[in-house]
């Protein structure tokens, strides 16, 4: 078989996505971009939370944030008003032909419309759905409100990021809204493969909370087996020293880490052997674990010499193991992902050239591609109703005027 | 898994990957990855060297015990694979190997580029051996580029993926989360790169092809919006502290202590915005909400009116005062009662004992018959209900399962696995 006859990997599936603000879009953007037709089905009565979010480009319009632009490259749009008695009819002539269905509702908003699972699979079998709330399906907190902002302090992430003479600060972004995606990405695309296999859909239950434990798995078995609770340790790390961030000349952060003996002795070469670092209790690591505040001054001095790409320059000829704390403007122009072209520029009707994420892999037949720019409210109502559905021009003004497809 | 006996059918009967074999060759940056395979139902078998896997030295470990078969993080990274062992710089172990890719669907390994290829794993190699293998290459910055033989771990890899920039105090600089996450993110990605190329396999005539993960764009996809931020407005993000970061400038707090520890709640726990109402009402059930329960104020926070920094100071003194009197458990269920999306800060204890997950059933007792113990494990990472994600039992000794997958799979007798036992090769 040759390369160019190959297909995109999910070449002729149709996937209507009802999700929102992060995690949902970040799901259906994998599959859109890897060759899915998604349909974005939104509402101009209640606009998705990040189209209403910046930063925007050319000012403040629900189609010009790059926060949901981001999300939803390789995508189309159409608007559905689900409040419409009219509204959930018509989606279920889109869902009768298509392959998923991805939903992130407060649990039980579907079946209210009359668009729970078993509803859904009376007009297409082999439905595939996934519903993606904090919380899942079911429990005590099923219905509770939030974002990935404070999900993460539920998750464990504001406990254990910090500094341990300091509050529980989290990182500074809605971080489960970018760990747990992966997760629903990965048990969705697996079920599309049982399906392939098998022509069975299914339904999933995903609860962002239950997923995103998985990134805590040893510290949660060391309270579970040892019953030890584990605190935030700044950037320290209990098995390296050093493990930490410094300060350089340039007011940049670069960080320094060693595990081994061997990157140890990297890092005294790379720091010209200064004696402090040939005391008696600096030659092994369990001994050198207790002077780590001793350690990350000397460290800190010699830092405080240099640019941060001075400090990385030599720890990269050393071979010790040392990054520079990039700023997004930096990531821009890191030589890395230039190479790796991490960043994609798409070209949007009303935001113009923009800079979106590919995914953090390449498949070497049939690569990820991010084909076209996030969709406007609604651009593709007329090829989707008119077209794919076969809704003739009458009944397509009508559903206008009602405000159906608002 | 606790025998010798490796029956795959009923190893690993059921799940939406059952039927694949996977080749576990990774270091921390894939182990997780295949595990989540193993818990579709793909066979996971790992592949060590005879002393053991390195990150079996990783602790923390079984009563603070440090031995090979001890290490929690082996333990949960690893549970439910077969373990064999075979030497893998030996041209006789790359042989057996290649044996056992002629088997498997998937190879996951995560050597630095350059030294694969010396070692067999690369690509052209494997593809020869079997087509329809999907070798999945997951390293610290990717395959190709000038980083691609620099050595990272977790923090390096938060550097350089910009994520760490986001994390931190404006006065103190960034920080790490203590609990490795550019791990985390690069093995959860990766399972979704690999079950592509699977899916893509079924598509393409049982094509197999490379996955080329790198950690560092791992992170760099965990920025948030900041890469907008600056694309668009030309800002810079950057760690706030705990306030909320918007557009290069730190806004409310949105972490308070409590009687107990802390809750997490945005836009002063819901005063400003479509529950400000319902918010100052509550407050004002026990005399707390001051000056706010006045239809001025009222009327402001709720139309999100711009606030001066002196009303800035005092919505989050109210908030403050409010929550350091209360129990974050209690505050969270009114909040949430109420409309406003609160949430409790955990710790790990307290994220074992939730009632959330313990009435959903979600931990998962996992038995060590070495030890004669179950311990409670992280249960579905998500719900599938044809084909149910299982956890596969506890993880394996070193070389557990040779017998069974030398003989079973490549129908070694019990004299040749006898001479690459003596010859140091199994």
């Amino acid at each position: 078989m040759s390369l160019n006859s190959l297909q995109k990997p999910f070449a002729g599936l149709r996937v209507v996505d009802l999700a929102w603000v992060g995690v949902g879009p970040t799901v259906s953007k994998y599959l859109a971009d890897h060759g899915a037709e998604v349909i974005r089905v939104e509402s101009a009565t209640r606009p998705e939370t990040l189209r209403r979010a910046g930063p925007f480009a050319n000012g403040p319009d629900i189609n010009n944030s790059g926060y949901y632009a981001n999300f939803n490259s390789s995508k189309y749009g159409i608007s559905i008003n689900l409040k419409h008695p009219k509204g959930p009819q018509i989606l279920k002539r889109l869902i009768a032909v298509s392959d998923v269905v991805t939903e992130s509702f407060t649990p039980g908003t579907m079946a209210d419309l009359g668009l729970s699972y078993e509803d859904l699979r009376k007009v297409r079998e082999d439905l595939l759905m996934i519903s993606m709330p904090l919380y899942g399906q079911t429990g005590p907190w099923a219905n509770y409100a939030g974002y990935g902002h404070v999900l993460q302090a539920a998750a464990g992430f504001n406990h254990l990021t910090g500094w341990p003479d300091g509050e529980p600060i989290g990182t500074g972004i809605a971080y489960t809204d970018f760990l747990v995606p992966h997760f629903a990405a990965f048990a969705l695309i697996a079920a599309l493969d049982y399906r392939r296999r098998t022509g069975e859909g299914q339904y999933i239950d995903f609860s962002q909370f239950e997923a995103a434990i998985h990134a805590l798995g040893p510290t949660i078995l060391d309270w579970t087996v040892n019953g030890h609770n584990q605190k935030r340790m700044g950037n320290r790390d209990p098995e390296a020293a050093p493990h930490g961030c410094y300060k350089c000349k340039d007011g940049e952060f670069v960080v320094i880490s060693c595990f081994t003996e061997d990157e140890w002795s990297k890092l005294r070469a790379a720091l010209g052997r200064p004696d402090w670092s040939d005391l008696e209790r600096m030659r092994r690591k369990w001994s050198r674990l207790s002077e780590q505040d001793e350690i990350d001054r000397h460290i800190g001095f010699w830092c405080e010499e240099r640019t941060s790409k001075q400090v990385f320059s030599i720890m990269r000829r050393f071979e010790v193991p040392c990054g520079i704390v990039k700023s997004p403007e930096e990531m821009q122009i890191d030589p890395q992902l230039r190479h790796r072209g991490h960043y994609w520029e798409l070209e949007h009707p009303t935001m113009g050239k923009r800079t979106y994420d590919g995914p953090s892999f390449r498949l070497s037949k049939t690569p990820g591609e991010l084909t076209k720019a996030s969709p406007l409210l609604g651009e593709d109502n007329e090829r989707i109703f008119t077209e794919l559905l076969n809704i003739d021009e009458e009944e397509y003004n009508e559903l206008l005027v009602e405000g159906v497809l608002e | 898994m606790s025998s010798n006996n490796l029956d795959t059918n009923s190893g690993f009967p059921t799940g939406a990957l059952a039927g694949y074999r996977v080749l576990d060759l990774s270091d921390e940056k894939g182990m997780l990855c295949a595990r989540l395979l193993g818990e579709m139902g793909a066979e996971v078998i790992k592949i060590e060297p005879r002393i053991g896997h390195q990150a079996r030295r990783r602790g923390p470990f079984y009563r603070d015990e440090k031995n090979s078969e001890h290490s929690l993080f082996w333990w949960v990274m690893n549970a439910g694979k077969y373990s064999v062992t075979c030497e893998l710089d030996s041209s006789e172990g790359k042989k057996v190997l290649h044996k056992l890719v002629e088997q498997c669907d998937v190879l996951i390994e995560t050597s630095v580029p350059g030294s694969s290829r010396d070692r067999g794993l690369d690509y052209r190699t494997l593809s020869r051996i079997n087509p329809s293998i999907i070798v999945a290459s997951i390293t610290n910055f990717g395959k190709t580029g000038p980083y691609r033989k620099l050595p990272a771990d977790d923090i390096v890899a938060s550097a350089l993926g910009g994520h760490m920039y986001l994390n931190g105090d404006p006065n103190r600089g960034p920080v790490r989360t203590t609990v490795q996450q550019a791990w985390a993110q690069v093995n959860a990605q990766a399972a979704v790169g690999i079950s592509i190329a699977l899916y893509s396999r079924g598509l393409n005539g049982g094509l197999g092809q490379q996955v080329d993960v790198s950690m560092q764009e791992s992170m760099a996809n965990a920025m948030d919006n900041a890469q907008q931020t600056w694309d668009i407005l030309k800002i810079n993000n950057y760690g706030p502290g705990v306030g909320r970061m918007r557009e290069g400038q730190i806004g409310a707090r949105y972490i308070y202590e409590t009687l107990d520890g802390w809750v997490a709640c945005l836009g002063y726990g819901g005063l400003v915005g479509v529950t400000a109402d319902s918010i100052v009402d509550w407050f004002n059930e026990s005399g707390e909400a001051h000056v706010l329960n006045s239809s001025t104020w009222r009327k402001r926070l709720s139309m999100m009116d711009l606030f001066t920094e002196e009303e800035q100071n005092l919505l989050e003194e109210v908030v403050a005062k409010f929550c350091k009197k209360r129990r974050k458990d209690d505050l969270v269920k009114e909040a949430q009662r109420r409309g406003a999306g609160w949430a409790p800060v955990y710790d790990p204890r307290e994220i074992v004992e939730s009632v959330q997950l313990n009435e959903r059933d979600y931990w998962i007792r996992v038995y060590h018959d070495d030890l004669g113990e179950s311990f409670f494990y992280p249960g579905p990472p998500f719900r599938l209900s044809k084909t149910p994600w299982r956890q596969r039992g506890r993880a394996p000794f070193i070389g557990e399962h040779n017998d069974a997958i030398y003989s079973d799979l490549l129908s070694l007798s019990s004299e040749d696995l006898r001479t690459m036992r003596r010859r140091m090769i199994v």
